[in-house]
């Protein structure tokens, strides 16, 4: 069991609503990842789920069951903090049995979870240490192990790996998706990391100036983005976003010149739109719509990050092309792309219409 | 050891100055024995005076190093006679005094006590040898109660850090950790308490412990000193340091309240806690006003206001006052001395002065 329901969970502090009524559904054994620039108040949403903090306004139900205003240590969930926050006077054990010992649990089974918890991640050997003589990745280690003993209806994770390096980091993030699948527990995730995001959420929830802005797995963000803001803040590097003005025959003309077919059907003529275009939609043609100057080159070795302008007009583009190439900043590029390919969005920012093409 | 004569006799001057002496040395060092005179030349003129005898404490010119006269048994005198050295027209001798009368004093020598000479007390200094005069130490143990007032003072100052450590360390924790209203105005309050001095509050709080029926009792002491404004200050201070998600994972741990406190914020904050224990320790020790105000019967003096006894209206006993001032000085000198590094460490951690 581990479903949770949020129902218009609001927050203020005086006059600053920083929560802007929030419904949310998560499943039983899903990891959902709140993600978000920071200040969208996805901490904060976190901290109300866990009960540290009370929404303003709202309800939070755990398994059917109204929580709201149940304190943090009723609530059956397990945190594990951006800081790890050990106790930095306790030994690893002490640390991981502090909470049973509050729950007035029998010994034997307080060293049974500890010692199952400690096999499960490797971390047997520095049971008897102390936090501060661990490293970063020990410590997130340890502090997953003090989640785990406790046997939660979920785990809630804020912003867990943002301490860590870049490559201990990878490996976190394979390894708390591994445990997810092991544990089988709900674990809602929260992080600023668009990539994070992607790679470890079964369902990821964008969150933007305390609204939610989509919430869907990833490939359905990655694919069909609801807005513009969540077109531009998955997927990496972000997608090209062109200002436009339809022409009424299904076909639009941006702001910086070119005229591009567009998806779905024609829009009047005279509507303001923006399009969308993934760089990694676009490749060399020698007939592409798009005519740019290059003017950065990022050679990653498989692949080939391109920023340049468009030769009309001058607005930015970005184009990933496979493989090593061989040009030179103020070369000047046919890109083309699939028509399915674009993305389109209203005066509004929301969704019109938009290709399901990978 | 020549590593540490090396660090204490460096010099700025290098073998081309004049001796190897550059003026900021002489500066820096004329400047640091300054201090070590103002710093310990009062301890140690305490320590030396101690040992001597009241007719020394009060002689003039003092003599630096303590000294006792020498004496001489001498045939047909029952009590053991003081030596002078005389000097006079027959030649530097050592005499023994038997009387004086005005400026002439009447002298034997100890080898031929038959024989009196009169001799002017100008001409003669006391012959005398470093001596300690221990009677100073063992006497007041012997007639004055000070076990007695040892135990008292022992007694308060134990039991008054205890109580001080656990309510400033709970006000501490409630002033740092919690949001209510009005807590900056609580925390304002309690400082402002700084600017208060013992002697404004001297009678009302004497009223209090006197209604209460705590008047010559030890607890009488104890109690108006436990809660110190620079005692929460401190602690607030450093319990500030302690990040709040420790205490929120506290929370998702189960703990009750009063756990985070005990078994969390506690242990935290043990250097700040040691610095003020060190504190409340040389602070209660040293009372001498409050305890005189509400200790009247011997049998509850502390060592300080027991000390007072020795100034009698008539006449001081300085003496005894500079050995026992000496045997109370101990324990906070042994306190500082093996506490100082976590005074230094949790005052830098508080951001105290």
């Amino acid at each position: 069991m581990g479903q949770i329901h949020l129902h218009g969970i609001r927050k203020s502090y005086g006059p600053v609503d920083v929560l802007k009524g929030i419904d949310l559904r998560i499943g039983e054994g899903e990891l959902v990842v709140f993600v978000g620039p920071s200040g969208c108040g996805k901490s904060t949403l976190l901290r109300m789920i866990a009960g540290l903090d009370r929404p303003t306004d709202g309800r939070i139900e755990i398994n059917g069951t109204d929580v709201t205003a149940r304190s943090a240590a009723d609530r059956g969930l397990a945190m594990v903090f951006q800081s790890y926050a050990l106790y930095p006077h306790m030994t690893v054990r002490q640390n991981m049995a502090f909470g049973l010992q509050n729950a007035r649990m029998a010994p034997a089974e307080i060293e049974a979870r500890i010692v199952d918890a400690a096999r499960m991640l490797e971390i047997e050997k520095l049971l008897e240490r102390r936090p501060g003589q661990l490293s970063g990745g020990q410590r997130q280690r340890v502090a997953i192990g003090r989640a785990i003993v406790r046997r939660p209806t979920a785990f809630l994770l804020d912003e867990p790996l943002s301490n860590l390096d870049a490559e201990l980091r990878v490996s976190m993030r394979a390894e708390l998706t591994a445990l997810h699948d092991r544990l089988g527990a709900t674990m809602i995730h929260v992080t600023h990391d668009q990539v994070e995001a992607m790679t470890m959420a079964d369902r990821i929830v964008v969150l933007r100036a305390g609204k939610v802005e989509q919430v869907d797995t990833p490939l359905n963000l990655f694919n069909r983005p609801a807005n513009l803001f969540v077109a531009g803040f998955i997927g990496a590097p972000g997608m090209n976003l062109w200002p436009g003005e339809a022409t009424g025959d299904g076909r639009v003309r941006l702001d910086a010149g070119p005229v591009l077919a567009h998806p779905g059907p024609a829009q009047p003529k005279g509507a303001r739109m923006t399009v969308g275009l993934r760089p990694q939609h676009l490749a060399l043609a020698g007939e592409g719509a798009i005519t740019a100057t290059v003017g950065l080159i990022e050679a990653l070795g498989a692949e080939t990050v391109v920023h340049g302008t468009l030769t009309e007009g001058g607005a930015r583009v970005l184009a990933v092309l496979p493989g090593q190439l061989a040009l030179d900043k103020g070369d000047t590029v046919r890109l083309g792309h699939a028509p399915a390919a674009l993305h389109l969005f209203d005066a509004e920012g929301q969704r019109l219409a938009g290709a399901d093409a990978a | 050891m020549s590593r540490v004569t090396a660090f204490l006799t460096r010099r700025r001057g290098g073998p081309g100055s004049i001796l190897g002496w550059h003026w900021t040395d002489i500066v820096t060092f004329g400047w640091l024995a300054a201090g070590l005179i103002v710093m310990f030349g009062p301890a140690l003129w305490l320590i030396l005076s101690s040992f001597k005898t009241p007719a020394q404490l009060v002689e003039f010119p003092p003599s630096f190093l303590p000294f006792e006269a020498r004496t001489a048994v001498v045939e047909g005198f029952d009590e053991p006679l003081p030596l002078y050295v005389v000097t006079d027209e027959q030649g530097p001798r050592t005499l023994a005094e038997v009387r004086r009368v005005g400026t002439v004093a009447q002298m034997v020598d100890p080898a031929n006590p038959a024989e009196v000479q009169r001799v002017d007390i100008a001409d003669r200094v006391p012959d005398r040898q470093f001596g300690l005069a221990l009677e100073n130490y063992t006497e007041p143990f012997v007639h004055f109660d000070f076990l007695l007032y040892l135990r008292n003072s022992v007694f308060v100052t134990l039991v008054a850090t205890a109580i001080t450590l656990l309510t400033n360390s709970m006000a501490a924790f409630a002033l740092s950790k919690y949001q209510f209203r009005g807590r900056n105005a609580v925390m304002l309050t309690v400082l402002a308490t700084l600017m208060i001095p013992l002697s404004v509050i001297l009678v009302p709080l004497y009223s209090i412990i006197s209604a209460v029926g705590l008047f010559n009792s030890l607890w009488g002491v104890i109690l108006p000193t436990v809660a110190t404004p620079t005692g929460i200050f401190l602690l607030r201070q450093y319990m500030l340091t302690i990040p709040d998600e420790l205490l929120e994972a506290a929370r998702m741990d189960h703990a009750s309240e009063w756990q985070i406190y005990w078994r969390i914020v506690l242990p935290l904050t043990a250097p700040a806690l040691a610095v003020l224990a060190i504190f409340s320790v040389v602070w209660r020790w040293n009372d001498f006003l409050w305890p005189l105000v509400v200790l009247s019967r011997r049998e509850v003096y502390t060592l300080q206001v027991g000390l007072n006894t020795y100034a009698g209206e008539l006449n001081v006993q300085w003496q005894y006052i500079l050995s026992m001032t000496v045997v109370t000085m101990i324990p906070v000198v042994i306190v500082f001395i093996f506490l100082q590094r976590f005074i230094t460490t949790g005052i830098a951690g508080t951001g105290l002065k």
